[in-house]
């Protein structure tokens, strides 16, 4: 018969081939279990890998021992039921028969009651795959096995029902009616919150079945009509970053919805997500504004909410250009009632010291707070006070003496528009500007090392169209014994030196100012030395 | 070996304690052991100087162009500016940066927008400060490949919408107005060689020629000078280093430095604020009065003595019996230099370096280095270590109102005895205004001048 005179000779070749040692030593004594393979006690299995290996062996009797020993261990009968059973599982092998032979080999696989549907492959303990911890599913319990396969098939049952919801819901924003009840299709209020509990439940059984995360926002009925737009750069793009997950989603949802322009309630909610994640991200802040604005949302609420985000990201400027806009926008609807308009900047001007008390010379925090300044008008005493509080605080905050003197010399109550900050402007008065060396000259007795007040009072005195040798007898004040010896000379002041070197300058006295120079680049002020040097040639260019 | 100026506290100190002078004091605590030549990871030379660790950073700079972990979502606005830090890092480093032509072209094809310019990352708005970056990083590989990524019409289109009429541009639609835009457009309008002429749907549009893309930005700068001498971001702020750079990059594109500088800011208040920058022991620059020294300073501030000195040294005609130019500022050229180069290459050196397995260059002792600090310290390194000069060629031609083409030369090094470092630890020279190697500039500008005569732009 053709099964067996095709496959009998075949099979053995690579057995006879077999170092003569292995064939002559004893054979295993397979006898029992080759010769009733089938009848193997199911011992019930401690895996499901071993419970597939079991009902593999019992669909293909012989198989363990053909597989140990060769097909010629077997028995005549056993070799022609196996024959067959590999014939009776391949359609393609048994269209290769003759009639004849395919009746005999239906007689044998009849007599041999040889299951002809049977596990295709040969179980392996990895052919189940692992799970998202890495354990081969085959090393589960069957009853631990059972309890994941009821667990797909409740995910699979959530999927239905979450189906089932998109499709209500579409039908109700169509106005469709209920085929059976004739009614409007109408999704209740709790349907949203029970799909939202569902997608929570799919959520945590994709974690836990296939290791897939599912997002926050995939998870959101609410998002469900935005079709995300994921980052789609070339694989060989450079400083890449690989993105967390859940800023990949939310940015990818951050694109869809710019791209169509959808200002709402959600994309507000979106930019703040991602705020939280990136601060430096000015897309989602101009972004934000848009939203603001084109909502027509209450500018103090997202002042209120700013402040917060301001204090957690101290660093981030863009929260201060944001803040700008949403003053440039507001200021017009309180410009008319000058009691909401002090409100306000009491309220900012708190804000801003609370904000100032962690990063005192923050560059953005004073840039903003120049221009509200100027948006409101507050050129009064109020911020005057509040900045002399900072100084008073460490008279070396440079921030905060810049910041006085653009409150006082750019308060167009007394000062000419568009005037360069180191030009003499007649319309200040006087008195503001004795005031200012008054102040200046003060705090500079605090520490006379300190640049800030020097740098100031020569602002003013530029301002003031006021000659530097106006204070000629203030800034000799630090400096004793100039050029009288090691011992005698005293600098308590290297910018009160460099002030007399100018002083003595503007009054034509060239060789006290070259030795005022000589000695800084000399002694006082070496690592400047180069500059100092210049400044003596300068004396030469003045003649 | 190594001078008390930088071994010892300053000769004038104040007793009064606060915030700021504990900073400091905690700043050049932390400085002197490494400039003391105390340091057992550093070798130091006779000068007392270490070596650039060239390996090692070099392989920090390759990383910062690969992919970054997670953690780096904060930059994921400003990845532009990766490139161009690493780049030109690299570049001044002497490593040929050639073979990132192709993926800067693709990385940078993501980022540009239809409606012009580059933004952050793919589908970001077009930011200055990042068409800027990438517009560098393309000049940087260099190439047909890169140079033709840049769609220039809609880049020229996107520049108009940004020129306000006050002068100035915004970084962005929507977004601040300041002296970066300023100096940002100018460099692109001029590596690309774009038109000046404005769009009618440009805030500063008059409605006939009598404005363009650079009318107004000279005053908007000027704007910019505060009563200390320094420069602020916008009108009103405090004088910060980063601004005087930009201030003055802006400038000498616009117009010959020599004349252009004097004319709308005032030099000796300037250059008096930018040499206070300048502190002892540490050797390195502030960004701003009563701030700590910081590494990126060094071409921040460094970088403005360059276009300083230029612009006070005298043209080449003068010696030959002519006007000099520098009469304008009645002031006189300077000798050797304003600052003390000796100080900032030990302070880069000794206290910028990172020298454990990391890497980089980093703000001061302490802190983490990175790609932004590695570019600009070593762009402070480089304009240490070489000098400009700019010839007097065309004075003339630039006052036509077209953007001016001054001829900046670096000179060959100087002699060897002057030098506290090792001759191997020479920085590439890189362009006094673009701060890319002088080649790199002329190659895309060259490349787009010669493809607009032959009718390429429109
Ligand atoms: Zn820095």
């Amino acid at each position: 018969m053709p099964p067996k005179g095709k496959a009998a000779p075949k099979p053995k070749g690579s057995e006879a081939n077999k170092p003569s040692s292995t064939s002559t030593s004893a054979p295993p004594p397979p006898a029992s279990t080759t010769s009733t393979p089938s009848s193997v006690p199911s011992t019930s299995p401690s895996t499901v890998s071993e419970r597939s290996q079991q009902r593999f062996d019992e669909s293909r009797p012989n198989e363990a021992a053909r597989e140990k020993s060769g097909l010629s261990s077997l028995a005549p009968a056993e070799q022609v039921a196996w024959i067959s059973s590999q014939f009776a599982r391949s359609s393609a092998a048994r269209a290769r028969l003759g009639t004849k032979a395919q009746r005999e080999l239906w007689r044998h696989v009849n007599e041999a009651s040889l299951p002809v549907r049977a596990p295709k492959t040969k179980p392996s303990p990895g052919s189940w795959g692992k799970d998202r911890a890495g354990q081969h599913i085959g090393g589960y319990t069957p009853a631990r096995f059972d309890d994941r396969a009821a667990k797909r098939i409740t995910l699979t049952a959530l999927e239905i029902a979450s189906r089932a919801f998109k499709d209500t819901r579409e039908r109700a924003r169509k106005g469709l009616l209920d085929p059976l009840s004739k009614e409007p299709v109408v999704l209740a209020e709790n349907e949203i919150d029970q799909e939202k509990n569902r997608r929570r439940q799919m959520a945590a059984l994709r974690r836990e079945l296939y290791g897939q995360t599912m997002g926050q926002f995939e998870q959101d009925p609410e998002w469900d009509d935005v079709v995300p737009i994921p980052q789609d750069e070339p694989e060989m793009a450079l400083a890449a970053i690989a993105y967390p997950a859940s800023y990949a989603e939310a940015i990818s949802y951050l694109r869809a919805v710019m791209q169509k322009k959808e200002y709402s309630p959600r994309c507000l909610r979106l930019t703040e997500h991602i705020i939280s994640m990136n601060p430096a991200h000015y897309t989602v802040w101009l972004y934000r504004a848009s939203n603001i604005f084109a909502m027509k949302l209450l500018i103090p609420d997202e002042i209120e909410w700013l402040n917060e985000v301001a204090l957690e990201h101290l660093k981030n400027y863009q929260i201060w250009h944001h803040r700008h806009l949403l003053v440039d926008n507001y200021y017009p609807s309180i410009a008319d009632d000058a009691d909401k308009v002090s409100q306000f900047a009491a309220s900012e001007r708190a804000f801003l010291a609370a904000i100032l008390a962690h990063d005192t010379k923050n560059y953005h925090v004073w840039s903003y707070r120049s221009y509200l300044v100027g948006k409101l008008g507050t050129w009064g005493a109020d911020e005057l006070a509040a900045v002399e509080a900072m100084i008073t605080d460490d008279v070396r905050n440079n921030s905060a003496w810049s910041h006085r003197f653009f409150l006082v010399f750019s308060n167009p109550a007394h000062s000419t528009p568009g005037t360069a900050a180191t030009d003499p402007d007649p319309a200040v008065p006087r008195d503001i500007v004795d005031r200012e060396l008054q102040y200046a000259m003060v705090k500079t007795y605090l520490a006379p090392q300190n640049q800030s007040p020097w740098n100031y009072l020569k602002g003013v005195l530029a301002k003031g169209g006021r000659r530097l040798a106006s204070v000629e007898a203030f800034a000799a004040e630090f400096v004793a014994g100039l050029g009288e010896g090691e011992e005698v000379e005293q600098v308590r002041s290297t910018h009160a030196l460099d002030l007399l070197a100018e002083i003595y300058a503007e009054k034509r006295e060239k060789e006290k100012a070259d030795l005022a120079l000589r000695r800084l680049a000399e002694k006082w002020d070496r690592i400047r030395v180069g500059y100092w040097e210049w400044r003596r040639k300068c004396l030469d260019v003045e003649g | 070996m190594i001078p008390d100026l930088f071994t010892q506290l300053p000769p004038v100190r104040d007793d009064l304690e606060t915030d700021t002078s504990e900073a400091q004091d905690e700043t050049v605590e932390a400085c002197l052991p490494f400039l003391a030549g105390q340091d057992d990871l550093f070798e130091y030379n006779e000068h007392g100087v270490p070596r650039i660790n060239r390996e090692k950073h070099i392989k920090f700079l390759h990383n910062s162009l690969g992919r970054l972990p997670g953690g780096f979502v904060a930059a994921d606005a400003s990845r532009p500016w990766f490139l161009y830090w690493s780049l030109s890092a690299l570049t001044m480093l002497g490593e040929d940066v050639s073979h990132y032509r192709e993926a800067v072209a693709e990385t940078a094809r993501g980022m540009q927008n239809d409606t012009g310019g580059f933004g952050g990352g793919g589908r970001q708005l077009s930011h200055m400060a990042t068409t800027y970056a990438v517009v560098l990083a393309l000049a940087l590989v260099g190439g047909e490949e890169a140079f033709e990524v840049i769609d220039r019409k809609a880049m020229w289109k996107w520049l108009c919408s940004l020129k306000q009429p006050d002068g100035g541009f915004q970084v962005c639609m929507g977004g601040e107005e300041d002296i970066r835009g300023a100096y940002c457009a100018a460099v692109i309008i001029s590596l690309l060689n774009l038109p000046l002429g404005l769009t009618p749907e440009s805030p500063a549009w008059t409605g006939d020629s009598s404005s363009n893309l650079f009318t107004g930005l000279a005053r908007y700068v000027r704007r910019c000078q505060t009563f200390e001498g320094g420069i602020s971001g916008q009108p009103d702020a405090e004088a910060h280093g980063a601004y005087a750079f930009c201030a003055l990059g802006c400038l000498a594109l616009l117009d010959n430095p020599r004349r252009i500088i004097p004319r709308y800011l005032n030099v000796p208040r300037l250059i008096s604020w930018l040499s206070s920058r300048q502190y002892a022991p540490e050797g390195g620059f502030s960004g701003r009065t009563n701030k700590l020294v910081d590494g990126c300073y060094s071409h921040w501030v460094g970088g403005c003595f360059p276009l300083i000195e230029a612009c006070l040294s005298p043209a080449a005609s003068a010696s030959a019996g002519q006007v000099d130019n520098s009469a304008r500022a009645g002031l006189p050229p300077v000798s050797e230099s304003l600052f003390s180069k000796e100080g900032l290459i030990r302070y880069i050196l000794c206290c910028c370096q990172d020298q454990t397995k990391r890497g980089g260059l980093r703000d001061k002792p302490g802190r983490l280095s990175d790609a932004y600090h590695s570019c600009y310290v070593l762009s402070g390194l480089s304009s240490a270590q070489n000098q400009w000069v700019l010839a007097d060629s065309d004075d003339d031609k630039s006052a036509t109102g077209t953007a001016a083409d001054p001829a900046w030369t670096v000179l060959p090094p100087l002699e060897e005895d002057v030098q506290i470092f090792d001759k191997r630890d020479r920085i590439r020279p890189i362009h006094p205004v673009y701060a890319i190697p002088d080649e790199n500039q002329r190659a895309i500008r060259s490349y787009f001048l010669e493809k607009d005569s032959e009718g390429g732009f429109l």
